[in-house]
């Protein structure tokens, strides 16, 4: 049984599922391998892997952040309020598109700062942080739009969700940064030295609480990109921008290998995870399998991934 | 690991009907036809019973249906669809989320000259080309309240009357909510509106809006719904002021809606409801792959096509019930 163990225990466990699962699906799955489906599944891909490349710094330090796909939205309705030519506050203007998509990656980075000064400071659990401002940061983008989309965005800023070459280009390089960073930088060690132990991490020198903030900083500062190509895609500002989609987020992230219980993860993991998963959806779909089953399929999946996990924490321990 | 999954998948798309024949026995439809149908949702029984409706109604044509369910998700809804596009299909029906999300989808039909129906929710106005089946949601309201209003004036009396409004960023919500207000308009003698319930089509913000009025109002006797999916919120607060009385016993709150769901007919046989406008889902899946199959035969189909639906009412029960869809369901 240790060929079993090793492939359990593997890195790469998640990418091989996925590359079988392509190689099982194809043969009988019409357009799966096809140019223009590749495309799409890149399309989809992409902004959940930035929100769930940020969803996996949180996770390291052993935080979770359940208000993420509430900040996408109020980044979402942010955004379209300066850039929309009907109504957008800088309609028409040719700064329209840089502020809007500034805007809406600082509200995330700062709504991403509040949720960790309130886990830091208030000595609050991570998980009733943000299901509070979850809860709060969805009123809000409901209220202020009085439910309603906004539409008539530029075409140069559609692009950057409907595009993959201009989608891939803004995430390759902060999935490579982000990458380095963990690997590579002090703050990185830091991050999951909190995430293994931080009362430990703390005497040994590291600040534990600015670290967690800015782990929370970055989930907020990735969503707003996530909501960036999101919007592009659907052509609108919308206030219930990715309101189901947290299932995904967490369940691509602890999927790809990332610690429910800290640290432990990668953003390379990561993005198996969401491979695996957006392979799985768009694989399921071309097939034309019921919505039930699709379900059915995915939970499964995800029990399979938080089994394996507590797996390797047992074996590591 | 990897077997046992690849064995689930394998396993799920055969049980979930993945390799669907078609009848060849029956006739009508283009030999051969697949069609997409993407779902917004399937959280109320007017969905669900609609999806049902397409099966069949596929099945009786023999077009291959491929379905995807939203879940309530606009981006989904998009990828979804990408996916039917991808597979070449011959036609694609779709829920949409929202009348904006909706038109970059349409626009990647066109450019594939997919022909794209959409079905009870029609888009925002653009330039992006659609067939919209919907009910006439103003007309029939208004037939609806109209109904309702010729038997509130029997009684010989003013009537308080309350209103549930539905989500008012759906169209269809509008149409009911208008059609409510014409009616009522027409016969200021017997109606006084006293209270308006935004329910955002959500049953926990219904009860708590019924139970408000009720208090503020304890003299409410007269009740419209946008939706009969929110009934049982209000026969939650009339059992609770002991007002649930069946038409003809003294102290019936007159009581209408709007869809004609299995619950609405269930109270129309038991006498507790007394009218309700009925969409006519198999008409408007009718209407949907008929207007796929002439877009594809290059007939001009028209940009918009109404149910114009009917009500059913304690005096047309029997007669109605059959193309009442909820009271197929029930059966």
């Amino acid at each position: 049984m240790a060929w079993w163990r090793r492939l359990v225990e593997s890195e790469h466990l998640v990418l091989g599922l996925a590359v079988v699962c392509f190689g099982v699906m194809a043969p009988f799955t019409p357009g799966l391998t096809s140019g223009e489906n590749l495309a799409n599944l890149a399309l989809t891909l992409l902004p959940l892997y930035m929100v769930a490349m940020g969803q996996t710094a949180v996770m390291i330090t052993g935080g979770i952040d359940l208000s993420v796909t509430s900040i996408m939205a109020v980044a979402s309705v942010l955004g379209a309020a300066v850039m929309s030519g009907e109504q957008g506050w800088l309609a028409g203007h040719p700064l329209a598109v840089p502020v809007g998509v500034l805007a809406m990656v600082g509200v995330g980075a700062v709504m991403g700062g509040l949720n960790g000064a309130a886990v830091v400071g208030l000595r609050m659990p991570p998980f009733i942080v943000t299901l509070t401002s979850m809860i709060f940061f969805s009123g809000l983008a409901v209220w202020v739009t009085n439910s309603q989309n906004i539409g008539a965005l530029p075409a140069a800023f559609n692009a950057i969700g409907g595009r993959a070459w201009l989608a891939l280009l803004v995430a390759v390089p902060l999935a490579v940064a982000m990458h380095l960073v963990l690997q590579r930088t002090v703050w990185g060690r830091w991050l999951f030295a909190t995430g293994q132990n931080a009362r430990a991490a703390k005497i040994s020198g590291v600040p534990v609480g600015g670290v967690v903030v800015s782990a929370y900083v970055v989930s907020g500062l990735l969503a707003g990109v996530g909501a960036m190509m999101y919007t592009g895609q659907a052509e609108s500002g919308s206030p219930v921008l990715g309101q189901r989609l947290l299932l995904d987020i967490v369940g691509a992230t602890v999927l790809g290998g990332t610690s429910l219980f800290g640290g432990r993860g990668s953003v390379v993991w990561t993005l198996y995870g969401v491979l695996f998963f957006k392979l799985l959806d768009n694989g399921l779909n071309l097939m034309g399998l019921s919505h039930y089953n699709i379900m059915l399929i995915k939970g499964a999946v995800i029990l399979v991934a938080a089994t394996a996990d507590a797996w390797r924490r047992r074996s590591t321990s | 690991m990897m077997l046992w999954i690849c064995a689930a998948l394998a396993g799920l798309w055969v049980a979930g009907g993945g390799c669907q024949k078609s009848d060849s026995n029956q006739a009508g439809g283009q030999p051969g036809m697949t069609i997409g149908v993407s779902f917004e949702t399937l959280q109320t029984e007017f969905w669900v019973a609609a999806l049902g409706a397409f099966k069949a109604e596929c099945g009786r044509r023999n077009i291959k249906m491929i379905q995807a369910i939203a879940d309530g998700d606009a981006n989904r809804q998009i990828e979804q669809v990408r996916n039917f596009i991808t597979r070449k299909v011959d036609g694609i029906v779709m829920v949409p989320k929202d009348a904006k999300a909706c038109l970059p989808i349409i626009k990647a039909a066109n450019a594939a000259n997919i022909p794209m129906v959409l079905f009870n929710r029609p888009p925002e106005k653009s330039e992006a080309r659609s067939v919209a089946v919907v009910a006439d949601n103003f007309e029939l309201t208004r037939e609806t309240v109209r109904w309702m209003i010729g038997e509130a004036r029997k009684t010989g009396r003013k009537h308080k009357a309350m209103v549930l409004i539905g989500d008012l960023g759906d169209i269809n919500a509008i149409g009911r909510r208008d059609g409510f207000d014409a009616a009522v308009k027409e016969a200021p003698e017997v109606i006084e509106v006293v209270a308006r319930i935004p329910t955002e089509w959500s049953q926990e913000k219904a009860q708590a809006g019924v139970v408000n009025a009720f208090q503020a109002n304890p003299d409410i006797s007269f009740i419209f719904t946008s939706s009969d999916s929110l009934l049982p919120s209000i026969v939650s607060a009339l059992k609770a002021t002991g007002r649930y009385k069946k038409a003809g016993e003294p102290g019936h709150v007159i009581l209408g809606g709007f869809d004609g769901d299995a619950t609405a007919y269930q109270m129309l046989v038991e006498g507790y409801l007394d009218a309700t406008g009925v969409q006519d889902v198999y008409f408007e899946v009718k209407a949907c792959l008929q207007a796929i199959e002439d877009l594809r035969g290059g007939k001009v189909v028209p940009e918009v096509i109404k149910d114009p639906g009917f009500v059913i009412h304690q005096g047309n029960l029997k007669e109605m019930a059959p193309r009442m869809w909820g009271a197929n369901v029930k059966r």
